[in-house]
């Protein structure tokens, strides 16, 4: 196997022919948010870099309009992948730039008394909302991460700052990696204006300028070394979107950074002869930032298509364990939340131009999974269960949605809540939320942000990596995805998914 | 002897009921069986039916048409685990009736106001499983239903057409599956800085979902 890619150069899938092996110093598996800026900063160390990506580069031509069958191309499993226990669709992507290419590019960094909490329970250091500021600095001014500008707020996003106002509770345009946003609304699918700044036109680009080699649609399948010293990852080629494998690769590299996510790096892993789990921490402690939403129906025209995706948020309840955001997605998506079928139905689903939808993340941090390997797949298979105790959070974040709606001048509510009315016309209705009734698998949740299952703690029994992400096992290994997070930080991940990637590239680069 | 005839006769009608007699499709699908066709045009006529405040129904809509091309671009598994659904609550009305005359039928055999009933009960039930197929099915016939570029105009969802500015990452990466050749983008081409307007949403529809003359 000889070597195939020069410094600076980005190889896919139409270029591979035959079996290779890289040299590099370090190697990065996964090119998400925090993949991409540790290659990054390894390469501006003066690094040689090869950063491994299963997914192929999108070119603004390849991105689906339509939602199901975007899904099918960006993420894995087609993007219906699912947990178990409490069943709650989850998404994890595949492609150059990971979820950044997809998401709705909300950067928040993370509350202080929840970073406190992470210093105080999992007997970290230097992880406080002090330590990581000058992180969230330099992440933001290379992404021109900003407030989302008035321009582009539309109506959806501005009720939702009408109705917060009306009722004394805080709110703020949601800060995001953009420049130049026109407002199309199209986040979730890829963004056509090229406004986005998603790690494949961003960070990605930078490496590459900086000698990067990069690797697409390669998989890694496992890790090379010894149970005490990783060398190195190897895997396959794969065709895009359909899988097929093709040639064979291995990079060498004394340095193996692993971002490939929360989902998939304890199954690389497990999968590496149960590689750096001497706590029996990996896949363990898996949390989610499970999401509900409320749609709202106004007399006034609202136009939702039109405006950031996700442009205004409330950080007032982030204590009592919720945080309330504008969405908006292909609206087959949001449309398959209306109840009804026939004509009744059609009626409502004429009201969507008078329509917006607005969701909360709940920090549900008692409900916790596991991921493991799924027999004969490099999916994982994922089990979560929705604590009793935190049903109560959603419930009131349900109804803190309904209270928004109703001061922002809506006059029906389509919660989507199972056991009760399919629509609500005032808040007394909306009390039945709080009436103590509801169970998980009455909500309709959706599995946002991932975390924990290769956590971080001071205790080498008790975590898998350390607080710059190395391995506590395993000489030459890091992680930096958000798996490392101790505990789920209430608010969006990626900004310090990315500052805590940012932190770690010194450690990794001295070895 | 008489008692196996008359077991093979069960076996055959049994059979049939869940196999045969589907009408047959005026369009060739590639993953969908004639079967699956005929269920999905009636759970999407149900959901959706001809006439009211969107004038397209279900089939006008081609949700089959939408779902051969979804599960095109699905993994094994995922078509596997549609290719269930649609098989499940075909067949549940043979195992649980709908109520009135010729219940015991497939779904897709069953008079429009079953059908309905059928997937509302599905929708209500009081057991989760029940619950999570009909999400299920109703998010295949809602996607399908929302590609339809009528609809989507009606309710001014419709994709605009937007111009796409340059970038340096379009100098790196050529589109799927295509080699770096394909590339066709310089240096050159490199749109400068600048702040276009926001969009318009009365402006042009992508060509994709434009109203087409005749």
């Amino acid at each position: 196997m000889s070597a195939l890619l020069r410094d600076g150069e980005v190889r896919v899938f139409a270029q591979y022919d035959r079996d290779f092996t890289e040299e590099a110093d370090a190697v990065v598996v996964g090119s998400g948010p925090s993949g991409a800026v540790a290659a990054y900063e390894l390469t501006r160390a003066g690094l040689r870099v090869v950063l491994v990506e299963e997914g192929p580069p999108f070119t603004p031509g390849d991105f689906e309009l339509d939602g199901a069958l975007s899904m099918a191309r960006t993420m894995r499993e087609g993007g219906l992948r699912t947990t178990r226990g409490t069943v709650m669709p989850t998404m994890q992507a595949i492609c150059l730039g990971g979820g950044s290419l997809v998401n709705s590019a909300i950067c928040v960094r993370a509350p202080e008394f929840v970073l406190d909490r992470w210093c105080e329970q999992y007997e970290l250091r230097e992880t406080t909302r002090a330590d990581l500021e000058p992180h969230y600095d330099a992440v933001g001014e290379f992404l021109g991460i900003a407030p989302t500008p008035e321009a582009v707020l539309g109506r959806r996003n501005t009720l939702f700052r009408q109705g917060c106002d009306k009722l004394g509770y805080a709110s703020e345009p949601i800060q995001r990696n953009v420049r130049g946003c026109r407002g199309s609304g199209e986040c979730f699918t890829g963004c056509r204006s090229r406004a986005k700044q998603s790690m494949d036109i961003s960070y990605v680009p930078a490496a590459v300028r900086g000698g990067a080699r990069v690797l697409t649609s390669a998989r890694v399948e496992r890790l090379l070394g010894d149970p005490r010293r990783a060398t190195g990852v190897a895997g396959r080629i794969v065709a895009p979107w359909s899988g097929r494998p093709g040639p064979r690769f291995r990079v060498n590299a004394p340095r193996v950074v692993l971002a490939s996510g929360c989902m998939a790096t304890p199954v690389l892993l497990h999968r590496s002869g149960n590689l750096a789990n001497r706590s029996g921490q990996v896949g363990e402690n898996l949390q989610f930032h499970p999401g509900v939403a409320v749609m709202g129906v106004f007399e006034e025209r609202v136009d939702p298509a039109f405006g950031a995706t996700q442009g205004f948020q409330s950080q007032e309840f982030l204590r009592e364990g919720f945080k309330l955001e504008t969405l908006w997605a292909p609206p087959a998506v949001l449309a398959v939340r209306m109840p009804g079928s026939g004509v009744a139905l059609k009626e409502r689903l004429a009201r969507i131009p008078n329509s917006a939808v607005w969701d909360a993340i709940g920090s549900c941090n008692r409900s916790l999974g596991r991921v493991r390997p799924r027999r004969g797949s490099l999916d994982p298979q994922l089990l979560w269960h929705l604590h009793p105790d935190d049903v109560p959070i959603l419930a009131q974040a349900l109804y803190t949605l309904c209270e928004i709606f109703f001061a922002a001048g809506a006059h029906t509510l389509v919660p989507g809540v199972h056991g009760i009315a399919d629509e609500i016309k005032s808040l007394d209705e909306a009390e039945v939320l709080r009436g103590g009734g509801l169970r998980a698998n009455h909500l309709v949740l959706g599995g946002n942000h991932a975390f924990c299952s290769t956590r971080m703690h001071g205790d080498p029994a008790r975590g898998v990596v350390d607080e710059r992400g190395r391995s506590h096992d395993v000489r030459g290994l890091w992680i930096v995805d958000t798996g490392t997070f101790p505990q789920c930080p209430s608010v969006n991940p990626m900004w310090t998914a990315m500052a805590l990637a940012h932190r770690a590239a010194p450690a990794i680069a001295e070895g | 002897m008489l008692a196996l005839l008359l077991v093979a006769g069960c076996l055959v009608a049994v059979a049939l009921r869940v196999f045969a007699g589907h009408p047959r499709a005026a369009t060739h699908y590639r993953h969908l069986a004639r079967r699956e066709v005929a269920f999905l045009n009636a759970a999407g006529d149900a959901t959706f039916p001809r006439g009211g405040a969107i004038p397209a129904s279900g089939s006008d809509a081609d949700v089959a048409g939408y779902v051969d091309r979804w599960l095109a671009v699905s993994t094994p598994r995922i078509r596997a685990l549609m290719h269930l659904l649609f098989f499940l609550v075909e067949h549940s009305t043979l195992v649980a009736p709908a109520r009135g005359w010729g219940g015991w039928r497939r779904f897709s055999s069953l008079s429009p106001e079953q059908r309905i009933a059928v997937l509302d009960g599905w929708r209500q039930s009081r057991h989760f499983a029940r619950r999570l197929v009909f999400t299920s099915l109703r998010a295949v016939l809602t996607m399908g239903y929302f590609s339809h570029p009528p609809v989507l105009r009606q309710l001014r969802l419709a994709p605009l057409a937007i111009e796409t500015p340059v970038c340096e990452a379009d100098l790196l990466y050529p589109p799927v599956g295509r080699p770096p050749e394909a590339i066709r983008f310089g240096a050159a081409d490199l749109t400068p800085p600048g702040t276009a307007p926001p969009v318009d949403l009365d402006g042009p529809l992508h060509p994709d979902y434009a109203e087409r003359a005749g």
